[in-house]
């Protein structure tokens, strides 16, 4: 499958063999994924499965012990988040985390910022460079929250926003980094139903209009059945399964992962076989 | 009246003496939650490196200075200053970054007894008094009935009011002042934005040192140099470090109106309490208990300061 739907012949992203213990504790092992450009891929697994590590480990808050994380055919892997983000990965997250003391715009905006080229010495003087720059900055923030259906709120803190709006906020943030690979950390989490029809629908048309590759968490599997082309699911920081979401439905290891080993099967495989 | 008027320009010229400082501290406090302890002797470095530059011009004989002698020493100073900053936080913060906070604590102090001990060698600054007044006279610019308006105030002030606002206007103006509140607010998360949080922080120590410069400056004008070894230099830290906390550390717009409560009540007690108790001279010369009372106060019913928000412990 790799590179299979790629223009270029890489995958947007690409993890090899990705390992990370924590002490004895394996963490995430032997973790190997592509996310075709354009793609919309779905990450699952039980609670403690290691999903948001996976995550952490493709944007550089944790170094692998062992493996690969390339961005378009680019490794990237034990370098600085900052440095990855400014390579084309952005995420949001699981508890969300805005700057709650800026305001909305500002949020949008500190995001931005790392694409421009005035230094500190023409940000001090508010050289013509620097002020068009800023201009075109709170241009595109803003351009970023009418897309995301907040730009009514620019100017409030981002912590006083509902719920919802945050999570928004948090997908516009990681849009203005303009990535390549958005990494999205279960974006309906807590949402009702209405609201997450309406995330679904921003997802998918986040790839058209961003041209942006998604990875996705999610518990939702409504949610991530209907949306995704191709699913890999992790126990224990092991990969159990990848496939279409029909595939995966019907996996049994997916199936005893999430609902436990039926009772005749567990009694049958004797103590040792009930996980 | 002529009372209100000098105490108030007094206070004024303290006041913003004790915020330029204290800017230094409160920047660094809410980007990194530590207290820089070395931040009071990059004030003490500023004023002899100061009188270093005067004489590197030949500027260090009264009257021998041009009008342009204080913005040039002071712009110079705050550059090296600034360096200054930066270098010790790049040698000594830096690789504790992820150690727990008392062992940064510690090396501050370290640091800090480091430059008052370098700055008191023969080769560096010498074990001698000295001033940098020659560089400008003192002189009255002008009378408010009988009060007279002198040039060292005037300067303070204005100097103050210049660099203060060019401050809030990086921090909440510019790129630069976003990804330090982003910084300030998550380290972590602003990372993760792209956001170069080294740089941020080297910026950060730049600007709080620069300024410490421009304190330290004015500081040395109004009351001669004394040793980099000596106690004035920390007391006068520790003032603006009151400052900081009782405004609300890691707030800017805080710090400046800490500086001007703590020396509202130097400056009003000194005059107005001391003259009351005029047969009773401790009363006044006591007004650092004062200003370390309201510390106490503050922290007992404001323990946020006045324009801090209540912390939320993260979880």
């Amino acid at each position: 499958m790799t590179g299979a739907s790629s223009g270029a012949g890489h995958p947007a992203l690409e993890t090899r063999a990705l390992s990370l213990s924590f002490g004895g504790l394996k963490a995430v092992s032997e973790f190997s994924l592509a996310v075709p450009v354009g793609g919309l891929c779905g990450l699952i697994g039980p609670n403690g499965a290691g999903k948001t590590t996976v995550f952490n480990l493709l944007t550089g808050v944790y170094r692998p012990d062992e493996g690969e994380v390339l961005l378009g055919g680019v490794r990237v892997d034990g370098r600085k988040p900052s440095y990855i983000a400014r390579c084309g990965m952005a995420r949001t997250f699981q508890n969300i985390r805005l700057f709650g003391e800026l305001s909305v715009l500002d949020n949008v905006m500190t995001a931005g910022g790392v694409r421009t080229r005035s230094g500190l010495f023409r940000t001090l003087l508010r050289t013509p460079l620097h002020v068009a720059e800023e201009r075109a900055l709170a241009e595109r923030a803003l351009a970023l929250l009418d897309v995301l259906g907040i730009a009514h709120r620019r100017d409030e803190q981002a912590k006083s926003l509902p719920y919802g709006d945050q999570r928004r906020l948090e997908i516009a943030r990681a849009l203005a980094t303009e990535p390549r690979v958005l990494l999205l950390d279960e974006p309906v989490a807590g949402m009702n139903t209405q609201e997450k029809r309406a995330m679904r629908a921003l997802i998918q048309s986040l790839r058209e209009q961003f041209g942006v590759s998604i990875l996705l968490i999610e518990h939702d599997m409504g949610l991530v059945m209907e949306i995704c082309e191709q699913i890999t699911v992790i126990d224990h920081g092991v990969t159990i399964a990848r496939g279409a979401p029909a595939q995966i439905q019907n996996d049994p290891a997916v199936i005893e992962a999430y609902l436990g080993v039926p009772d005749d099967a567990a009694a049958a495989a004797g103590p040792e076989g009930a996980a | 009246m002529d009372d209100v008027l000098e105490t108030t320009i007094n206070t004024l010229a303290v006041g913003g003496l004790y915020a330029l400082i204290a800017l230094g501290y409160t920047l660094v406090y809410g980007i990194l939650r530590f207290i820089n302890f070395a931040h009071s002797d990059v004030v003490a470095w500023g004023g002899w490196l100061a009188l270093s530059i005067a004489g590197v011009f030949g500027w260090t004989a009264a009257g021998g200075a041009p009008a342009i002698a204080v913005p040039v020493v002071l712009v110079l100073t705050m550059a090296v200053c600034a360096a200054m900053g930066v270098t010790i936080e790049r040698l000594a913060y830096r690789p504790l970054r992820k150690a727990p906070r008392l062992n940064v604590l510690i090396t501050a102090i370290g640091v800090s007894l480091l430059l008052q001990n370098v700055g008191i060698l023969d080769g560096v600054f010498g074990n001698k008094p000295d001033t940098i007044r020659p560089l400008l006279a003192n002189s009255v610019l002008g009378e408010v009935g009988a009060v007279q308006l002198r040039l060292y105030d005037l300067m303070t002030i204005a100097v103050t009011i210049a660099l203060v606002v060019g401050l809030e206007r990086l921090v909440y103006g510019t790129r630069m002042g976003r990804a330090m509140r982003a910084v300030s607010h998550d380290e972590r998360t602003a990372a993760l934005m792209g956001i170069d949080v080294n740089r941020v922080i080297t910026v950060t120590f730049a600007i709080g040192s620069a300024l410490a410069a421009a304190g330290g400056i004015l500081f040395a004008l109004r009351n001669d140099l004394r040793l980099t070894a000596d106690a004035s230099w920390v007391l006068l830290g520790l003032k603006a470090f009151v400052a900081a906390v009782v405004g609300g550390i890691g707030n800017v717009r805080g710090a400046a109106a800490g500086a001007l409560l703590i020396a509202f009540v130097e400056v009003f007690v000194h005059r107005y309490v001391g003259a009351v108790f005029a047969d009773k001279p401790w009363v006044s010369q006591l007004q650092d208990i004062y200003v370390f009372g309201i510390l106490i106060l503050v922290l007992l019913f404001k323990p946020s300061g006045l324009l801090g928000k209540a912390a939320v412990e993260k979880v």
